[in-house]
């Protein structure tokens, strides 16, 4: 009975656990793809802005401490309403689109 | 023979011809209600990319920050991503002509209400698809007809760890695919008189296989330096009956024709760069899909350089330069076909090198300064004689200059003068045709309006 409890156990963490990576992966692919489809064209693949585009348009480095140390709101807002040169999103991507593009953007590597 | 002259002319003459037609560049509103931003950050001034606008083109025309209509691609379904707004636009141009004489028996300072007026469907088609389509209409053929047009689809990926966008190309013009404006479809001048008479000859690259082809490519740019392309064009003959018999075309692609496209770019601080070769090579057969064939070969280098200058407000300096050269094998113009001969030998050479230098203030105001020049193989029954149009001595020789100046008070609205001034002019500075016309004669002062939304 303990060996039966302890597979359970066992298998419903294993599952907890699978689930859970999943979703973050999930996650992250689509905060990815949203990057991707709207955001490459200027900041880079790697965030850094040395597109051609970029570099043109001198497009914000969103790895450096002037754009990280912005809060998740700010961040946010930028993206909803633009800035500058940089177009404003807000009636192109979800609420819960921008949200996951902040946290993108929190996870690039830090310059 | 008297009839080959037509045709022959028509080989080289409607090159020029639709050059001309083929510069009515555009700018898309299109693409900035897509995009949510002005015109200024894809145009130095329309239809000069900036480096952005080179991307947004490379990318396919997709790129929005507008509502789509969406269903996320979940399993055995297919996804969908379009634009809720119709990509839509307009061009209206109304022009002013006056020639320093003029054409024989004709009035002088023609208006054209329109010139032309041309519609856009330019914009995002569905994920990674995208196009540039125009039609026109053209006020002295009275009618609409297909016009450039650039159906793309684009992704990206990386290779060698470096961003590689690629793409496929569906397209009407050799050229019209390209990024720079030192190419002939988006080349200086970027506008121009359908009135006043042009030198005869020109290169075959140079817009005389506009809108008359129908080709499929692809292109790539690896880590935002190098661009290849590559497309392979056959006749199409818009408004002819299909299948194609080739009667009354100059030219008809035997097989397919080849373009390719190699360029180097860099964009560094205030300065973008790019250097490249592009060229095309076609068997054809003047007004017929079978017999004997000429042979001609574009080969051509040219350059881009603009340079941003914080110290005055951001404004542009640009300088193009581009080089043709066309070897050309005209064995079935030369061979009596039944009309006789329309070369007086079969190998032709031709030389196209062309300059510009602009300077942009700001977004409303820019002035280019451009150089011309033609040279090549003289033959009297290749250019032969004719008032206004032809050659007294056979030589293509034509050379001279074109200064411009544009008002934009909106970015929408071009308001320019332009000049067009000609030291030399099919083959001479005096008595051209030999019926008496000047090269000088034929120097034109052109007003454009050109609203676009």
């Amino acid at each position: 009975m303990k060996q039966i409890s302890r597979l359970v156990v066992a298998t419903a963490s294993l599952g907890f656990v699978t689930l859970t990576l999943s979703g973050l992966v999930q996650a992250q692919n689509d905060a990815e793809k949203i990057y991707k489809t709207n955001c490459v064209l200027c900041h880079a693949p790697d965030g850094s802005g040395n597109s051609s585009s970029g570099k043109a348009l001198k497009a914000e480095d969103l790895r450096s401490g002037l754009v990280q140390k912005k809060s998740d709101a700010e961040l946010a807002a930028t993206i909803t309403n633009g800035k500058g040169k940089m177009p404003a999103f807000g009636k192109k991507l979800k609420p819960e689109d921008i949200t996951q593009l902040v946290a993108f953007i929190r996870a690039l590597p830090k310059k | 023979m008297l009839l080959s002259r037509p045709i022959c002319l028509i080989l080289t003459g409607t090159a020029m011809l639709i050059l001309i037609s083929s510069r009515e560049t555009r700018a898309v509103p299109s693409y900035s209600r897509q995009t949510g931003l002005p015109c200024a950050t894809c145009h130095f001034a329309p239809p000069e990319l900036t480096p952005f606008g080179r991307k947004f083109k490379l990318d396919g025309y997709v790129f929005t920050t507008k509502a789509e209509v969406t269903d996320d691609k979940k399993g055995h379904n297919a996804a969908l991503a379009i634009l809720e707004a119709f990509p839509l636009s307009v061009i209206f141009d109304a022009s002013f002509t006056e020639t320093k004489s003029p054409q024989p028996g004709t009035q002088n300072g023609n208006f054209l209400f329109p010139q032309a007026a041309s519609l856009f469907l330019a914009g995002k088609w569905a994920s990674h698809v995208g196009s540039f389509v125009q039609v026109t209409y053209d006020s002295q053929g009275d009618h609409f007809s297909w016009d450039n047009t650039d159906i793309r689809y684009a992704n990206a990926t990386s290779l060698f760890g470096k961003p590689l966008s690629y793409g496929v190309t569906f397209n009407n013009n050799p050229t019209v695919e390209d990024l720079w404006n030192s190419t002939p479809a988006w080349g200086f001048p970027f506008t121009g008189s359908n009135v006043a008479p042009g030198p005869t000859a020109g290169a075959l690259i140079n817009g005389g296989l506009a809108q008359d082809v129908a080709g499929v490519g692809a292109y790539g740019m690896w880590n935002e330096h190098i661009y290849l392309a590559g497309t392979i064009y056959r006749s199409e003959h818009i408004g002819a009956p299909q299948p194609n018999a080739g009667t009354g075309f100059p030219i008809n692609i035997r097989g397919v024709a080849p373009y390719w496209r190699v360029a180097y770019q860099t964009v560094k601080d205030n300065n973008s760069l790019e250097v490249g070769m592009y060229g095309l090579h076609l068997k054809s057969t003047p007004n017929a899909v079978t017999g004997p064939e000429d042979s001609i070969t574009d080969w051509a280098v040219d350059f881009q350089y603009d340079r941003t200058i914080p110290q005055f407000n951001n404004d542009v300096l640009s300088i193009r330069g581009s080089y043709i050269r066309e070897n050309s094998s005209l064995a079935a113009t030369f061979l009596d076909t039944g009309t006789g001969p329309g070369a007086s030998f079969p190998r032709h050479h031709l030389n196209t090198v062309q300059g510009n230098i602009e300077y942009h203030f700001g977004t409303k105001l820019s002035g280019t300064a451009g150089l011309f020049s033609v040279n090549g193989t003289p033959d009297p029954v290749l250019f032969p004689q004719a008032a206004v149009s032809g050659s007294a001595n056979g030589d293509p020789r034509s050379n001279g200059y074109i200064l411009n100046l544009s008002w934009w008070p909106q970015q929408n609205i071009d308001l320019a003068v332009q000049y067009t001034g000609y030291k030399r002019f099919n083959g001479l500075q005096t008595n051209y045709d030999g019926a008496g016309r000047d090269a000088s004669a034929n120097n034109t002062v052109y007003l454009l309006a050109r609203f676009v939304f």
